[in-house]
């Protein structure tokens, strides 16, 4: 496929034709081993810990983060122009006792041999953890904090599987540090403030904290310096001795000053985010506008005629280093988050502060970089909106055409208006950018735990049918209302359980190094987990609508209007998984009542209405940190283990079977009227409501998007998407017969890139639920 | 207000037309093209049954004007975001002229962009009345000897001929014609020297090369009807590239399924 190479108007970009070799070896070497769990980071953490018994929580924390930024092992690999990787070994899921020391017990020795994000654990490891690591946190962990403080209500309705709590076991992450201002600083900036301010309010450990680990990233980056000095004194070529001397020189300044050039902006902005990962362990640390805020830079580094093939080389690098960082999850947190979401989200384009565009030449750049890299991360998104320029919005479509699902959409027209309906301001809300895989945070000033809880709907409209049945004179409206009661009563606990995991972290987990980077903690003086945030929320993403649309239209038409059968004899087919008497109506269920996707205001209405109710009862709960609870609307992969909590359902849906992916999207294969049907009935919940985030997976064939008409029609149809208000939507554009050969010979496609939800993964990395599901997600075609 | 028999009402078609477009489909065609893709359209404006899945089902349905005006109208934000709108294909949309007309004018009001997708095998009083709510004719052109006009597909040719240059030279619609590649019967060395020779009398500058599929074989075994063409081949790509060289020899552009 040819690619356009960007017009002089918007800045020359030089496509390169071939695959760069520098980007090449770098890329092999990321995937050349098996993916492996360090205990490095755990070790040193403990080390300091048992050092620093009787010191308050948060300067035991920062003391830890900064022993460990003194003593972990350092690397630079072959090729590398960026120093910092969180492990030597490519690729190392990394252990955090400290929050949870148990769950990796239970899975040690089947981590290896898992369905799901296998990694290695060797024997001399398991060993030290048993011996060493677990007896030291057992008894004593986050984990252990919330566990203990869990409610008997709460523990039931887990149990029942109504809702799951989340980062009960990592860090909390779905953040994105203030990466502009550090931009603009330096770290010595933020070591003298803190050394101020810890000297003028002694009494206040966040400062102090925030200090030590400052100091730590200064020692850290000198390190690195000295790395690269003692490399380049052994290094045969001379090329590489230059590009070492570099990395040491830039290193050494960077330990103190603020960047000048687009090279030592991304060198500073990688250390921070690595330094931000060994703090928190944490799922996704996002990247937000790096066009916007790294544009100065760029544009800075082109005046002064550095060459465009390096500052790409150099983008490039930092491309693969985010693929670099993997997250160790459970079994059960692999199900619902499989395929090494990390969470390197990146927004591109929309809305500047003034309301105008924001697209720039870096932003063609950023797109076009990665056609040649094809990795999972940097999870690209752009911003959708009226404004958006028609070459822009085509250069995404080509993108997305790729097939990889990359980058996803988010619309600035109805995200923007939800936040400032949350008291967020217009500037900030102008501002917004992605985290974690689809939800949507202001960068470096929002403490949102995007990804707090699930709450399962349609769980609560099947409990609500069986405990309903054999009532006399049953109706719709008595269902309705019971449901309503069920998902208040379950809201409140679901609050309560977000609570309890919010003060979790802030009493065993706070992050002095994130909280520094986060807007108002210093002016407050407190940590995120303690509210110092500017914005503070707590999201909880209802679940289900698809199918808690299809039901209740199933029973509101034929149990009570065509009284095909009645209410209990419908229970009962649930409870009968559709067999014996009941194996018709399966068929009948299916076929003969129209389904949510399909753009019929009767089916659509159900979802909208139950959620928004939803919405509102959820929104009436303030957290721990004053902030507001909101409400999301995503699965990520969570639709096939949520699917699996829940028995046969009145649309048809069998027991155990999976729920309708990502969030928003139809059931699979049950919407007939193509995609712009499917935009149609999402566009009838409130989108607005969803400040949280939501997900909406539409799958196109190859063909559709062919050629220069294919690729129009493709943006026009976005233009719509953008109309309709929708908050985001993401595509696979592979063909059936591609996925289910890769499904056949993984190994002829080791670099096939699928959308899974919010995040692209290795097709073949996936358990082959997940890939069933992905190849069962209907194809529309134009 | 008039009631219209349709079999279908597809959305997002950017097939036939501008943008993305709803086509409805009219039922009812007095011709009888042995390659016929629609076949359940075909003969008088009635329902018709078949079986598919060993399911009876009703292929039809007669809807007002009124209601056809507020399906398509379900994609109006599609339309204007790309140019689309709607169109009437069939069937033989002009079998069901009056419904038409007011379904077109509706949307030609509304601004939203029309086509039509007709053989014009009846007297032009009929197309007349449409074109005026018409941005774009999609003419069909199948056969030009005259004999194996009628022979073949059953279509008074004088007819046809009359309303296509009619249509030409009717202000403010454009013509689009579309010629069916079908083996043996289109696609013959003949037919296509004819057409061309045809065109070159008008300012035509763009033609429609629809080549032959096999996609509606199965509704022949859903209504239990012969489908003549079921071993037929379909033309290879060279073989369709040379009539599109062909077309093109004589300046005309030839755009394969209308998608380039």
């Amino acid at each position: 496929m040819a690619i356009a190479t960007t017009d002089k108007t918007q800045g020359s970009v030089n496509t390169m034709s071939k695959v760069n070799p520098r980007i090449q070896i770098m890329k092999d070497n990321l995937f050349k081993d098996k993916r492996q769990i360090s205990i490095e980071r755990a070790l040193l953490y403990t080390e300091s810990h048992k050092q620093t018994v009787g010191e308050p929580v948060i300067i035991r924390r920062a003391k830890a983060v900064a022993y460990i930024l003194e003593n972990v092992t350092i690397s630079i690999r072959e090729g590398e122009l960026l120093a910092g990787n969180r492990t030597v070994r490519p690729r190392s899921g990394i252990l955090s006792p400290e929050m949870d020391p148990y769950w990796i017990i239970e899975e040690m020795d089947t981590i290896d041999s898992r369905p799901q994000d296998q990694f290695e654990f060797t024997e001399e490891d398991k060993k030290i953890y048993l011996e060493e690591l677990y007896p030291y946190w057992e008894n004593q962990s986050m984990k252990d904090f919330i566990v203990g403080q869990l409610t008997d209500e709460i523990n039931d309705a887990l149990k029942d599987e109504v809702f799951k709590l989340n980062q009960t076991d990592k860090g909390q992450g779905h953040i994105i540090m203030d990466f502009p201002a550090i931009l603009e600083k330096g770290v010595q900036y933020y070591i003298d403030l803190l050394q101020d301010l810890a000297e003028e309010q002694p009494e206040n450990d966040f400062f102090l904290a925030g200090l030590i680990v400052f100091k730590a990233m200064k020692a850290h980056f000198l390190r690195y310096a000295g790395l690269a000095e003692k490399m380049a004194e052994t290094e045969p070529v001379e090329q590489r001795v230059t590009e070492l001397k570099k990395i040491k020189q830039m290193c050494e300044k960077l330990s103190t000053e603020k960047p000048d050039t687009f090279y030592e902006a991304l060198q500073l902005l990688w250390m921070t985010s690595i330094v931000g990962q060994y703090e928190s362990n944490a799922s996704s640390l996002s990247l937000g506008r790096m066009d916007q805020y790294l544009y100065p830079f760029y544009k800075k580094s082109q005046d002064e005629g550095v060459p465009e093939e390096f500052l790409y080389e150099v983008l490039g690098d930092f491309y693969i280093k985010t693929n670099d960082v993997v997250l160790l999850r459970s079994e059960s947190s692999a199900k619902c988050f499989a395929g090494f979401p990390t969470g390197y989200t990146v927004v591109l384009g929309g809305i500047d502060s003034f309301g105008r565009d924001s697209v720039n030449s870096l932003s063609y750049m950023m797109l076009e970089l990665y056609h040649e890299i094809l990795l999972p991360q940097p999870n690209l998104s752009v911003r959708m909106n009226e404004l958006i320029p028609r070459k822009f919005l085509l250069k995404t479509c080509e993108t997305i055409r790729l097939g990889t699902g990359i980058p996803q959409l988010f619309n600035d027209e109805v995200i923007i208006p939800g936040f400032l309906s949350k008291g967020v301001s217009l500037d900030d809300a102008r501002d917004f950018a992605t985290v974690g895989c689809v939800e949507v945070s202001i960068p470096g000033k929002t403490y949102g735990l995007h990804d707090i809880a699930l709450f399962n709907l349609l769980r609560i409209v099947e409990l609500s049918m069986y405990e309903l049945r054999g009532t006399k004179g049953m109706t719709y409206e008595r269902l309705l209302e019971n449901i309503q009661q069920k998902i208040q009563y379950y809201v409140g606990l679901v609050a309560e359980g977000s609570d309890i995991v919010d003060l979790g972290h802030r009493h065993y987990a706070p992050t002095p190094f994130l909280s520094v980077l986060i807007e108002d903690c210093i002016k407050n003086g407190k940590d995120v987990t303690e509210g110092g945030a500017r914005y503070n929320f707590s999201g909880v993403q209802g679940i289900g609508e698809a199918n808690l649309s299809d039901s209740l239209y199933v029973v509101k038409k034929m149990v009570f209007e065509n009284k095909e059968m009645t209410f209990d004899e419908l229970v009962d087919a649930m409870e009968s998984n559709y067999s014996g008497k009941y194996a018709s109506l399966q068929e009948h269920v299916i076929q003969d009542f129209d389904k949510y996707g399909n753009d019929n205001d009767e089916v659509d209405d159900i979802a909208a209405e139950i959620f928004r109710f939803y919405a509102k009862e959820l929104e009436k709960y303030q957290n721990v940190r004053q902030g507001q609870f909101i409400p999301g609307a995503y699965t990520v992969s969570a639709h096939i283990p949520l699917g699996e909590a829940v028995g046969a359902t009145p649309d048809g849906r069998k027991a155990g079977e999976q729920l309708a992916d990502g969030g928003l999207s139809p059931m699979v294969g049950r919407d007939r009227l193509g995609p712009t049907a499917v935009l149609k009935s999402v566009s009838k919940l409130d989108n607005y409501l969803t400040v949280n985030g939501s997900l909406l997976n539409l799958k196109f064939q190859p063909n559709t998007l062919k050629g220069h008409q294919g690729l129009n029609k493709f943006a026009d149809f976005l233009m719509a998407f953008t109309k309709l208000k929708i908050q985001h939507v993401q595509f696979n554009v592979q063909s059936k017969e591609t996925l289910l050969d890769a499904q056949k010979h993984p190994e002829k496609y080791s670099g096939l890139l699928v959308r899974v939800a919010g995040y692209s993964a290795f097709f073949v990395d996936l358990n082959k639920k997940i890939q069933d599901d992905i190849i069962a997600r209907v194809e529309h075609e134009l | 207000m008039q009631k219209g028999l349709v079999f279908n009402i597809q959305r997002y078609s950017i097939h036939d037309g501008g943008g993305i477009r709803t086509i409805v489909f009219l039922k009812g065609c007095p011709l009888a093209c042995p390659w016929c893709s629609n076949p359940e359209s075909r003969k008088a404006v009635e329902p018709v049954q078949w079986i598919k899945n060993g399911k009876k089902e009703i292929i039809g349905e007669w809807k007002t004007s009124a209601e056809v005006i507020d399906e398509v109208l379900k994609d109006e934000i599609f339309y204007r975001t790309s140019g689309g709108g709607v169109t009437l294909s069939g069937g033989e949309v002009l079998m069901q002229h009056l419904f038409a007309k007011e379904v077109l004018s509706e949307l030609h009001y509304l601004g939203i962009n029309t086509a039509i997708e007709t053989t014009g095998c009846f007297e032009k009083e009929r197309l007349e009345s449409l074109l005026p709510f018409t941005d774009e004719v999609l003419f069909d052109i199948k056969i030009l000897d005259m004999t194996q006009a009628k022979k073949v597909i059953g279509i008074n040719l004088k007819n046809m001929k009359e309303n296509f240059e009619m249509a030409l030279q009717f202000p403010g619609v454009k013509v689009t014609p579309r010629i069916p590649l079908i083996p043996d019967y289109t696609a013959t060395e003949e037919n296509i020297e004819m057409i061309i020779n045809y065109f070159k009398n008008f300012d035509i500058k763009e033609v429609h090369l629809l080549p032959f599929h096999q996609y509606g074989s199965s509704k022949y075994d859903y209504l239990g009807w012969e489908y003549l063409l079921k071993d037929m081949e379909t033309l290879s790509d060279t073989e369709i590239d040379q009539i599109k060289k062909r077309f093109e020899s004589h300046g005309f552009y030839a755009n394969i399924e209308g998608l380039e």
